[in-house]
């Protein structure tokens, strides 16, 4: 029965890192057009407790692009500099989209362990039942 | 007395090695996209079975004396499994993982009915039927 609860909190801290990485993902979109932005980048570890790995899992620092910005032609935008370029961000839509799928496949994977675990605990309290 | 009977030990074992072996797949699940984490697995029932029934020859009489083969954290040994692994040093394959869920569930509900069944040739040879 230990094993299993131990089941349901790794799988359930898989999903919330999972839901995290979407969360910077969405930021990432949302801001694809801001002047300046750099991409959020996830990245996972495991959680170490008293030097031990404990199986969970936990999103690390989040760590920002490094890759050059953009130059934007646009004379008119209030940020140009004397050529008339401003810098755009560097979110690249396509990755951030195969980024979102990946969490949600992995999402997914967590929900279904979770969800056997919890199958095969309510099928052991069965026995009790009779 | 259902401690003795050796299906019951058979199945109760099976059950605890199932239980291990999807806290182990739930954990490689969750950790798929740590960079660097190697995926782990519990060894075959058979060899553990095997193994833990020979060397637990220790008797216990008192309460603070030790066991030869403890419960399940220290029986089931979790082993590395090796496989290739992606850029960042991850071999953990979803795939993979899934198939072995399937497995542990098979043997998880085996275990259960086998039990499930004993019992009721247990209750039928008392007299009292299902």
């Amino acid at each position: 029965m230990n094993d299993l609860f131990q089941t349901l909190a790794a799988s359930a801290s898989g999903m919330k890192a999972q839901a995290t990485r979407l969360r910077h993902v969405s930021e990432n979109i949302a801001n694809a057009d801001t002047p300046g932005y750099r991409r959020k980048m996830t990245d996972f570890q495991q959680v170490i407790e008293g030097g031990r790995a404990t199986g969970l899992v936990e999103t690390g620092q989040v760590q920002l692009d490094r890759r050059e910005l953009p130059k934007v032609y646009d004379p008119s935008h209030p940020m140009a500099d004397e050529f008339g370029n401003y810098d755009g961000s560097n979110v690249d839509l396509v990755m951030e989209i195969a980024d979102a799928r990946e969490a949600q496949r992995s999402y997914e994977a967590n929900l279904k362990m979770f969800d056997q675990a919890r199958q095969m605990s309510t099928r052991l309290l069965e026995l009790l039942r009779r | 007395m259902y401690g003795k009977l050796e299906i019951f030990q058979i199945a109760q074992g099976l059950a605890q090695h199932a239980s291990a072996r999807q806290s182990a797949v739930a954990t490689n699940v969750a950790n798929a996209d740590s960079p660097g984490y190697r995926a782990r697995d519990i060894a075959p029932f058979a060899e553990v079975f095997d193994t833990g029934n020979t060397a637990s020859s220790l008797r216990k009489t008192r309460a603070g004396h030790f066991e030869a083969s403890g419960t399940s954290d220290t029986r089931f040994q979790t082993i590395d499994r090796p496989g290739p692994s992606s850029p960042n040093g991850n071999t953990v394959s979803l795939e993979t993982e899934m198939m072995k869920a399937v497995e542990v569930r098979h043997d998880h509900e085996m275990a259960l009915s086998v039990y499930q069944t004993s019992l009721g040739i247990l209750r039928t040879s008392l007299g009292r039927g299902r």
